[in-house]
């Protein structure tokens, strides 16, 4: 299945050209249709958990936002116009948000998360990647004329070639293609990254966004999972088959890794000055420098997904509700989470953590030992 | 009016003559066709079986199983299927021991006769997987791999694979201490046409299943319909017991009431007859006895009781003036043939009345019921008379009765006082206050069922605790609603379709009362995710129909039709109550106002509680359909024999105040209108319209030989009144013993027919007067010709 995607997409094309109707956004659309709401919000499948000032906001499926203000015990949801899948939330202060979610939604909130305005959707997303990929191809096909004996440039040009073509077949195909994570790095600039190789970047608050995908060199269009920034101000963003790019220049110019693992990467975080990389099958690798990585064996073969990173405290959250902590960095033991139903992502308050996933909102003491 | 009931009545009037000559006259040869009959339907009666079905005990007509019977085909396992939860009780189930007792268990079920076997479900049956993403690829295969032998590394194995196939809180217990194996059932067995044996299904599970498995390891837990129906049949074997002991005290009572051992024996007898007709021509008409209709034998032997002892009451007092047996036995019969054939048909029509509730227990139970009163008139109205007449009452009871004329018992003296004016309104006034009590105190009634599990047994049986475990230890409850989402063929699996379905599941989330639920769209989703390496963020029904195809290229069995027109969304309940299933079916009916379209309909519903939710509408609107059919038929009748209005409420009053009173007496001791004892409230003004009658025509006869309400009452109260409320209590000793049923509701129906009894016999011996004093009622105009046991036999050769 993971091999088999460029066939896949040529199936896509195939359907597209034969004029399938079935990606038109009906009036009813997940994308515009208002999240509905429910009692049992807090219980409700939940992707990413984000602190604002002193309070907690988390999202999930079907459009659930649901908002704490007293540590993750009790829970408010709170309105929004759509009720795609929401994946991934970022506060840069109390007020300011973005969340981002499936069919490439992607939502502001300057009012700490009361209401929300749609910035983009999967279908200006389309637009926005074909016309940056109509440009590429037309730069390259420039410099090929100039240095016609150019190899590597010939096939960049394909590549470019070739993701201008499907781009051109998504826009028929709709908006399919689901934004996972954002993040910023200022109250102005940030990112936010999805499946299929999609990379978007804004230097306004969001307000207008830019086609960055063509700056990785992500050939087969792989997932983008995560993005982080280590404490010298370097870019990481991962995803699947291992991707791992780093950026030393706040994410204008993206340079390819050396990857430790060639599954799916999930979550990157840095903890005492030390990188940490995680994914499928409960890989961990620990680097100092983002260059050379060890591996480092839990004992857990659970994908781990998400990462809580304290002072003096690395706790790692993943699949099958598993939790294991850290405070040296390298020998890690298990949390008893209470249950074993998948983690997705959590949040350190002084004492406990918040964690989100499969049935909604946990909570987790820490123990202090 | 007039003419019209004579024209009616004619025929009746004709046919006791006839009757009586026949009779009185043939005696030898009616004794030998009796027994011969009765030899006949005795072995006929031997032959009768317990019987009950899934579909006799739903509305068929109703929409949701309408809907339901449509689709039933693609709906396997949604219908009728029992749950057998295997549990350890130390460690968890991940041991050799345990999962060898799962398979054979799992093998030994897959054998047994009515079980669907394509969709028997365990973690050891092929039909359930698990799937997952590895680095080579999209990976699944069976919970129990192919290598399995029992030793650790494949255990652990298994412990991954049930992690990992989503079945935690389904077939496997959340605390892994248990598992189930989901046993699907064929009502009718597609092959060979046979119907499920309910008893024998429940036998095998407890001789094959528990019996055989329990250990000090190992317990069993078995719940489902077919276990409900199977322990019912088995309880209601039980009620059998108590038919003994009626029949003892009955018989005690009748002989101090009578001081005769004919006048006992006879009448016990020629009940015992009325019961064995009874039971034998259900047979021969091929109905079983299921645990609703198991109670009628019950009635019909109380009945046939209360109208034996009006004869041998009359008789008595004949041979107390003189005449011989034969005589006796004659003026009695003629006394009582048309008030008893009149009782005796108001009784039948008002259990008939049932008929209109489109539930077939029901129905049969109304059948059951209207037979075995039709089959009284026979024996206890006809042959009784003419046994007495050759055995005769003795000359203990014919003095006694002899001196009851002559003192006035100074007890019925003092009950004239309620035909005075005073006392009268005294009475009404009382029953009024009774009557606005019990309005308000009956606003509380409900409809359905208000304890959990299965209501019809007791809380503490077997079976609710067995239903207490699964609950408490799956996610997935008993309580099963289906609602089912057809759309066009192919489109089921569209994503305009998931999509729909999946805001349809969030928003059923926010119901009280809704557990969880299950749909096609929980299968594409967790696949989805699966193809994606498990990853939670994609774990949504995807935009791209080439994805969603993918992700359904496996699909259990019974979340889509094959052409893909019908997708079920499986509801999960915390309860039955009639307030969560109506909160539900109200949420589901304004979702699917908001979006049913051309191409998506939601429909109601499947399951035992859809089928529940049906139940209940039916019920809500059959209990006033069913008030006014019986109260009409009733009332007519009435109207018929004394043609007055005056009489009418006279005789209808006390018994509508009864109705009230027992509405009142359910709502306030939790028992719900349902099944069972919707037909209690026409049972018993069926009943207790007999007791009306039969004082009315008495004190009637009184009135017309022109003596005052208080003479006419008192001699009423000596001697009819005296065998109604001998009557009122056979017939509640008769149920009352029904308390101590194990079956729930056949001890809500004992408790509920005993106070209508009572309660009816109270209201026709003191309201009755009372009212007939305050309505200034004079003889009957109808009874121009006035049942009297004074009247001379002129025909006598």
């Amino acid at each position: 299945m993971l091999q088999n995607r460029p066939v896949i997409r040529c199936l896509l094309l195939a359907v597209a050209l034969f004029g399938a109707s079935f990606s038109m956004v009906s009036v009813a659309d997940r994308l515009s249709v208002p999240a509905l709401t429910t009692f049992r919000a807090d219980q409700t499948l939940l992707l990413d958990v984000a602190i604002a000032g002193d309070q907690l906001i988390a999202v999930g499926d079907q459009g659930t936002v649901i908002r704490s203000g007293d540590e993750g015990l009790t829970w408010q949801q709170l309105k929004t116009p759509f009720s795609v899948m929401l994946t991934s939330i970022f506060f840069t202060d109390e007020q300011h948000g973005w969340l981002v979610g499936h069919d490439g939604l992607l939502a502001k909130t300057e009012d700490s998360g009361v209401s929300w305005r749609k910035l983009l959707d999967g279908d200006q997303i389309n637009h926005l990647r074909l016309s940056r990929l109509q440009a590429w191809v037309s730069e390259l096909e420039a410099q090929v004329h100039a240095e016609p004996d150019n190899e590597k440039l010939a096939e960049q040009f394909d590549t470019a070639q070739w993701q201008a073509d499907d781009a051109a077949a998504a826009l028929e195909e709709g908006p399919s293609v689901p934004l996972l994570d954002i993040w910023f790095a200022d109250d102005q600039r940030g990112f936010a990254l999805g499946g299929y190789g999609l990379l978007l970047k804004t230097d306004d608050a969001g307000e207008s966004w830019q086609y960055w995908g063509d700056r990785l060199d992500n050939p087969d269009s792989f997932h983008l999972n995560a993005m982080t920034a280590d404490h010298r101000g370097y870019l990481y963003i991962i995803g699947e088959a291992g991707l791992l790019f780093r950026s030393v220049d706040q994410g204008e110019h993206w340079e390819r890794l050396d990857s430790p693992y060639d599954g799916s990467l999930f979550a990157i975080t840095e903890y005492q000055d030390n990188l940490y990389l995680m994914g499928l099958r409960g890989h961990l690798y620990r680097s100092v420098d983002g260059l050379e990585w060890q591996a480092i064996d839990t004992g857990f073969s659970a994908s781990l997904v998400g990462a809580v990173a304290s002072k003096d405290r690395l706790v790692l959250l993943g699949h099958g509700g598993l939790v294991v902590q850290s405070r040296d960095g390298k020998r890690f033991s298990r949390v008893d989470s209470g249950s074993r139903r998948s983690i997705s992502a959590g949040a350190g308050l002084p004492g406990k953590y918040v964690l989100v996933g499969e049935g909604g909102v946990r909570t987790l003491e820490a123990d202090n030992e | 009016m007039n003419k019209l009931s004579q024209l009616l009545l004619a025929p009746i009037k004709a046919s006791e003559e006839f009757a009586e000559r026949f009779l009185f006259h043939r005696r030898i040869l009616v004794l030998v066709v009796f027994s011969f009959i009765t030899l006949f339907l005795a072995w006929q009666a031997t032959q009768i079986r317990p019987d009950a079905s899934f579909v006799k005990m739903i509305p068929t007509s109703h929409p949701y199983v309408e809907n339901y019977l449509k689709n039933r085909d693609d709906l396997a396992g949604l219908g009728n299927s029992i749950r057998v939860a295997v549990a350890v009780n130390e460690g968890d189930i991940f041991t050799a021991e345990f999962q060898q007792t799962l398979q054979q268990i799992t093998d030994e079920l897959f054998f047994i006769p009515g079980v669907d076997r394509s969709a028997l479900k365990s973690i050891w049956t092929p039909n359930v997987r698990w799937t997952e993403v590895t680095e080579e690829g999209f990976v699944g295969g069976p919970v129990i791999p192919a290598e399995y032998d029992g030793s650790s590394e494949t255990l652990e194995q298994v412990r991954v694979n049930v992690l990992r196939s989503g079945q935690v809180g389904r077939l496997v217990a959340n605390d892994f201490r248990s598992a189930i194996v989901q046993v699907p059932l064929f009502d009718k067995h597609p092959d060979t046409g046979e119907k499920l044996n309910y008893q024998e299904l429940s036998q095998q599970l407890e001789s094959l299943i528990r019996d055989k498995y329990t250990s000090d390891s190992i317990s069993i837990h078995i719940t489902g319909f077919a276990k409900v129906v199977g322990d019912l049949i088995e309880g209601a074997a039980q009620v059998a017991v108590f038919f003994g002991i009626a029949m003892v005290i009955t018989l005690v009572l009748l002989y101090l009431y009578s001081r005769s051992i004919t006048g006992t024996l006879v009448p016990l007898g020629c009940s015992v007859i009325a019961v064995i007709w009874q039971l034998g021509l259900l047979k021969l008409l091929g109905y079983g006895l299921d645990p609703y209709s198991m109670l009628v034998p019950f009635l019909v032997f109380a009945i046939a009781v209360s109208h034996g002892v009006q004869i041998v009451n009359t008789i008595a007092q004949e041979s107390a003036r003189g005449a011989d047996s034969w005589l006796a036995a004659r003026r009695a019969f003629r006394a009582l043939y048309i008030p008893g054939l009149t009782a005796l048909l108001s009784d039948g029509l008002g259990f008939i009345t049932l008929i209109v509730i489109e539930i077939q227990v029901i129905q049969d139970l109304a059948i059951a019921a209207s037979l075995g009163v039709a089959v009284i008139i026979l024996t206890n109205l006809f042959l009784l008379p003419v046994i007495m007449s050759l055995v005769g009452i003795g000359d203990h009871a014919t003095q006694r009765a002899r001196r009851a004329e002559q003192n006035h018992n100074s007890f019925w003296r003092k009950l004239t006082w309620f035909s005075q004016p005073k006392g009268a309104l005294f009475a009404v006034a009382v029953a009024l206050l009774l009557l606005m009590g019990g309005l308000y105190q009956g606003q509380n009634l409900q409809i359905g069922d208000l304890d959990t599990g299965a209501p019809e047994l007791r809380q503490d049986s077997r079976y609710n605790t067995d239903n207490r475990f699964i609950t408490e230890n799956y996610s997935t409850s008993s309580d099963i609603f289906v609602v089912m989402v057809t759309t066009e063929a192919e489109q089921c699996s569209s994503f305009a379709s998931l999509a729909l379905v999946d805001r349809f599941q969030y928003y059923l989330t926010n119901i009280e009362g809704v557990q969880s639920s299950v749909s096609l769209v929980d299968v594409s989703k967790r696949v989805t995710a699966g193809l994606n390496e498990g990853s939670l963020k994609w774990r949504t029904v995807s935009r791209n129909q080439l994805v969603i195809n993918a992700s359904l290229s496996y699909v259990p069995a019974g979340l889509m039709n094959p052409s893909c027109s019908l997708l079920p969304v499986i509801i999960f309940l915390d309860d039955h109550k009639a307030a969560t299933l109506e909160r539900l079916t109200a949420a589901v009916e304004q979702f699917a106002a908001a979006n049913d379209s051309e191409e998506i309909n939601f429909e109601m519903a499947a399951g035992n509680s859809g089928f529940e939710a049906a139940t209940n509408e039916v019920i809500g609107t059959a209990q006033y359909q069913m008030l006014a059919w019986v109260y009409g038929v009733v009332g007519l009748l009435c109207l018929l024999t004394f043609r007055s209005l005056k009489t009418l409420v006279c005789i209808i009053a006390p018994l509508a105040l009864t109705s009230i009173l027992c509405q009142a007496l359910m709502a306030s001791m939790g028992i719900g209108v349902k099944v069972a004892t919707l037909p209690v409230i026409a049972l018993g003004v069926g009943i207790g319209v007999d007791y009306g009658i039969y004082i009315y025509s008495k004190m009637n006869t009184y009135l017309v030989q022109g003596l005052p309400l208080k003479e006419a009452y008192l001699n009423t109260l000596e001697t009819t009144g005296k065998s109604v409320a001998f009557t009122g209590l056979t017939l509640a000793i008769g149920v009352v013993l029904w308390v101590l049923s194990p079956i729930k509701f056949q001890a809500d129906m004992g408790i509920l027919l005993t106070f209508m009894f009572l309660w009816n016999m109270l209201g026709a011996l003191i309201l009755l007067p009372a009212l007939a004093c305050l309505l200034n009622c004079g003889p009957a105009s109808g009874s121009k010709q006035p049942i009297s046991s004074d009247l001379e036999v002129n025909d006598v050769v």
